[in-house]
């Protein structure tokens, strides 16, 4: 192509350096909050006082600071949820399903050591919490298992499967909290029962501990790809199947394996959420909403790459972006959607700026012809 | 600038001064050629010697840095593909790109100018078929692209090119991947072609008698440089293999004697299907001893993938046994094979036998991972296995800027080096080389088969597989012709005759049952 006296030129990039990775996406943020500022220009608000609104209350204001960084937890363990499989080259789209399966199972150790029953005694939290978030991290793995399985035994399509059982699990949960189900709430106002307080999450440095966790879980991820002979086959699988078939890497196990593993961490998601956030120790009446914002988990998967630790702050920019819209929304009396519209010009201009991962732009001068 | 008519012997295309730089090497150094109306110009040079590089400019993919190309004497740059295919340039992929789920006559339309709109089947089919008939093609347009052999596809190409009104065509590698009868055939219609005028410029690697046969004149290049500019009339196959390779090549290879031991691998009238669910494999049993090589020569297609990977663990068989040591191995999978000392070298180098964006050392663990040696509760002794793989690039001279470079950055000679030098240094005491000098250059073939040969000195039982019967004669003990996925005999090599063996390969003859 042609510009004036120059010659302009894509060449392909051999290697992204991490340096080059952030400097693209903080632009490619940039120009998304930009297009953005469009919007709230014609809204009639500067743009300046909308973003400072949204930033504050999201990063700052010490109401949406917690509640940034408990969302943007739940989102980067959907991410690791969605990252596991994705290394072996299949897609994970059933986080929420999982993250459902997960849940149910938590609330049902509870419900069985009679968290329900207001006549229960106080119960130990040693026992019944790691046994929840046991029940959480199976329920999410035996949800997980099955697209794992059909894919590895009978090469089903993933995709479909993972979507089909988040149907079935939002209508699961509907179900067991419904007035009447086994999980429903003492008011009957369509959520499920509450934690005893004795059962609640414990906090460390004034979070939940389950954030920790899911910090230890996106660094344990990365060192095992980067690090172990599972992660070697799970990757080798991805890149290549019929490669991976012959050194002897199963075909059955790794999607088996990939797809529990990625439910396992999407029920963990399920457990942080529903049983260790403070304010929330039940399974809410919007539980809906948590399985759309699984969904982030995909993106936030595919812009870092794969790569688990770069997927942190992504997860908290989403995490705090989804909170400070919604809160800037009523306060500067926005128009409905304000924040969806936000995160998807960000999600947008983020992929699109993928683009310069593999590709650089080269402006020659031309010698004048004669 | 129309296609202008032409008469033979009218030079068609010339390059002049062609030039092109990557980061780190000059591909193509000055190199001038020119091609004439009614001639096969051959373009000779190994794996990395800029071929491709040539032929990319050729054809529009690639702008050169310096010198000019001239069509019909006027000067032209080539865009896109699109400016070269407007002036009667058509290139013929080796790594055909057709869609295996449309018919012959759809590939042969997609693309073309006329069908942009409705396309007229059944004029296009004749015009098509007239096409054929002029230049000997035996083809069915209404059959499926994944239907087809190799040969046909090739087929499948030419048409497409000639069809667009292709005056110059640039052939890749064209008998690379065709059996004997095929290459016949082709060359067949290769001299109808360029009886009527047609400019064809092969681009081949190795096959030398194929060069000699058909060409009138040879471009040798060798890292970027034209090295030789010959009438093939003048040239043998020793001198070009020099010009090439810019040393002596040994066609001849020594027979290595090692004592003939006990048995490593035992097949009983073992039998499997193809992809397809047909059957490919029809009740072989055969063994194969330490110190020994067996080879099996057949066409492509007559079930010696099938074999490699029923004997690999990757494929289940029908019925029979494969035992190795006398241990019934048939319901293992290929790890535990693996681990029992086989070695496997696949024919398919990029799909299976590596990971095309994965390092060097990931490519190498791709035969290490499960070695106790080389981890240690499950994290990989990253250290050792980089060590392992400097020492393969040095030992075996692959030609790469270290472990760190993309399987996918080497040539194919490379590839395959590096495939082998993993392989062998498991010390594996079984070999099932499938296909492992194909599409190889004379300096790489030469490697492989004396690393092939000095596995069997170091007492590994050797199985053979490969269309090239020189080969399979040069190095195997004993031989096995396949046809239809049945041997048709096994004969020590000092007793076998080329003549019956070839007849064997083709079907038409074999050895009385025995009770």
């Amino acid at each position: 192509m042609k510009l004036g006296d120059y010659e302009v030129k894509l060449e392909k990039k051999v290697r992204v350096t991490g340096w080059e990775a952030t400097t693209i996406s903080l632009l490619a943020i940039l120009i998304g909050l930009a297009l953005v500022g469009l919007i709230f220009l014609q809204a009639g608000v500067n743009p300046l006082t909308g973003y400072r609104a949204i930033f504050s209350y999201a990063f700052v204001n010490k109401f949406g600071l917690p509640l940034t960084i408990n969302r943007s937890v739940f989102i980067l363990l959907c991410t690791c949820a969605f990252i596991v499989p994705m290394k072996a080259g299949l897609w994970n789209i059933g986080m929420a399903g999982q993250l459902y399966g997960g849940t149910l199972a938590a609330f049902g150790v509870a419900l069985a050591f009679g968290a329900k029953d207001p006549q229960t005694p106080t119960l130990a939290p040693g026992i019944v919490i790691p046994l929840m978030m046991l029940g959480a991290i199976l329920g999410g793995a035996l949800i997980g298992s099955i697209p794992g399985f059909l894919k590895g035994r009978f090469n089903t399509n993933e995709i479909v499967v993972t979507m089909m059982l988040n149907s079935i699990g939002f209508w699961l949960i509907a179900f067991m909290i419904k007035e009447g189900g086994p999980f429903m709430g003492g008011g009957g106002e369509g959520q499920g029962f509450k934690l005893s307080e004795s059962i609640f999450a414990p906090m460390v440095w004034g979070g939940t501990f389950t954030i920790p966790i899911a910090l230890a879980l996106a660094a344990l991820l990365y060192f095992m790809f980067a690090k172990t002979t599972l992660g070697y086959q799970i990757k080798a699988f991805g890149l290549s199947p019929s490669a991976a078939k012959y050194s002897g890497i199963s075909q059955q196990n790794v999607p088996l394996l990939v797809f529990m593993f990625g439910g396992l961490i999407a029920g963990l998601a399920g457990y942080h959420y529903f049983a260790a956030v403070p304010g929330v120790y039940k399974i809410p009446t919007n539980y809906g909403d948590f399985g759309d914002l699984s969904f982030y988990g995909i993106i936030c998967g595919l812009i870092s790459q794969g790569n688990p630790l770069a997927a942190i702050p992504f997860a908290l920019l989403f995490g705090g972006l989804t909170n400070g819209g919604r809160f800037v929304q009523g306060q500067l009396q926005l128009g409905y959607g304000i924040d969806y519209a936000l995160l998807g010009v960000l999600m947008i201009t983020l992929v699109a700026f993928q683009f310069f991962y593999r590709n650089t732009i080269v402006w020659k001068k031309m010698e004048r012809e004669k | 600038m129309p296609i202008q008519p032409v008469k033979r012997g009218d030079t068609v295309l010339e390059a002049r001064g062609i030039t092109k730089r990557f980061p780190g090497v000059v591909a193509n150094d000055h190199i001038d050629f020119e091609i004439r109306a009614g001639e096969i110009h051959a373009i000779l040079g190994e794996n990395g010697a800029g071929k491709t590089t040539l032929m990319k400019i050729l054809f529009g993919l690639l702008q050169p840095d310096e010198g000019e190309i001239y069509v019909h004497g006027e000067k032209v740059t080539f865009h896109s593909p699109l400016d070269a295919i407007h002036l009667g340039i058509g290139m013929v992929h080796q790594n055909r790109k057709l869609i295996p789920a449309h018919t012959v006559l759809e590939n042969i339309l997609l693309g073309h100018p006329k069908a942009g709109s409705i396309p007229d089947l059944k004029r296009t089919r004749d015009e098509i078929a007239e096409l054929c008939d002029r230049y000997g093609f035996k083809i069915d347009l209404k059959a499926k692209v994944w239907q087809l052999s190799e040969g046909e596809k090739q087929v499948v190409e030419i048409l497409k090119t000639l069809y667009r009104g292709a005056r110059i065509l640039i052939l890749d590698e064209p008998t690379s991947s065709l059996a004997p009868p095929e290459t016949e055939k082709l060359l067949e219609s290769i001299r109808i072609m360029t009886g009527e005028d047609l400019a064809l410029v092969p681009f081949i690697t190795h096959k030398l008698p194929i060069v000699l046969t058909i060409s009138e004149r040879v471009t040798v290049l060798r890292r970027g440089k034209v090295t030789a500019r010959l009438r093939t009339a003048d040239a043998t196959e020793n001198s070009l293999a020099k010009e090439m390779v810019g040393r002596e090549v040994i066609f001849r290879l020594e027979h290595v004697e090692v004592e003939r031991g006990k048995p490593i691998l035992e097949v009983e009238d073992l039998s499997a299907l193809n992809d397809k669910g047909l059957v490919a494999l029809k009740g072989v049993s055969f063994s194969v001893h330490e110190g020994e090589i067996l080879g099996i020569a057949g066409v492509s297609g007559n079930g010696q993938q099938v074999l490699a990977e029923v004997l690999a663990g990757l494929r289940k068989a029908v019925s029979g046994r494969v035992l190795i040591d006398g241990i019934n191995i048939s319901r293992a999978d290929s790890l535990e094979r693996w681990k029992m000392g086989m070695g496997y070298i696949p024919s398919d180098r990029i799909n299976v036998g590596s990971i095309g964006a994965q390092s060097l050392v990931e490519n190498v663990l791709m035969n290490y991972y499960f070695d106790g040696a080389f981890s240690r509760w499950g994290i990989v002794d990253s250290q050792k296995t980089r060590k392992l793989t400097e020492g393969l690039i040095s030992e075996y001279a692959i030609a790469t800027p270290g472990p760190d470079s993309t399987a996918k950055s080497l040539s194919g000679g490379n590839l395959q080096k590096l495939i082998l030098a993993r392989v062998l240094s498991r010390k594996p005491r079984l070999i099932i080389a499938n296909l492992p000098t194909q599409g190889l250059d004379v300096g790489a073939t030469e490697f492989v088969q004396n690393k092939i040969l000095e596995a069997k000195r170091q007492h590994a039982a050797i199985l053979l597989i490969s269309e090239d019967l020189e080969e399979v004669l040069s190095l195997s003990d004993r031989v096995a012709p396949i046809y239809e996925g049945e041997f048709m005999d096994i004969i020590p090599v000092d007793q076998a005759r080329i003549e019956d063996i070839g007849a064997m390969m083709a079907g038409l003859k074999r050895k009385v049952a025995q009770p």
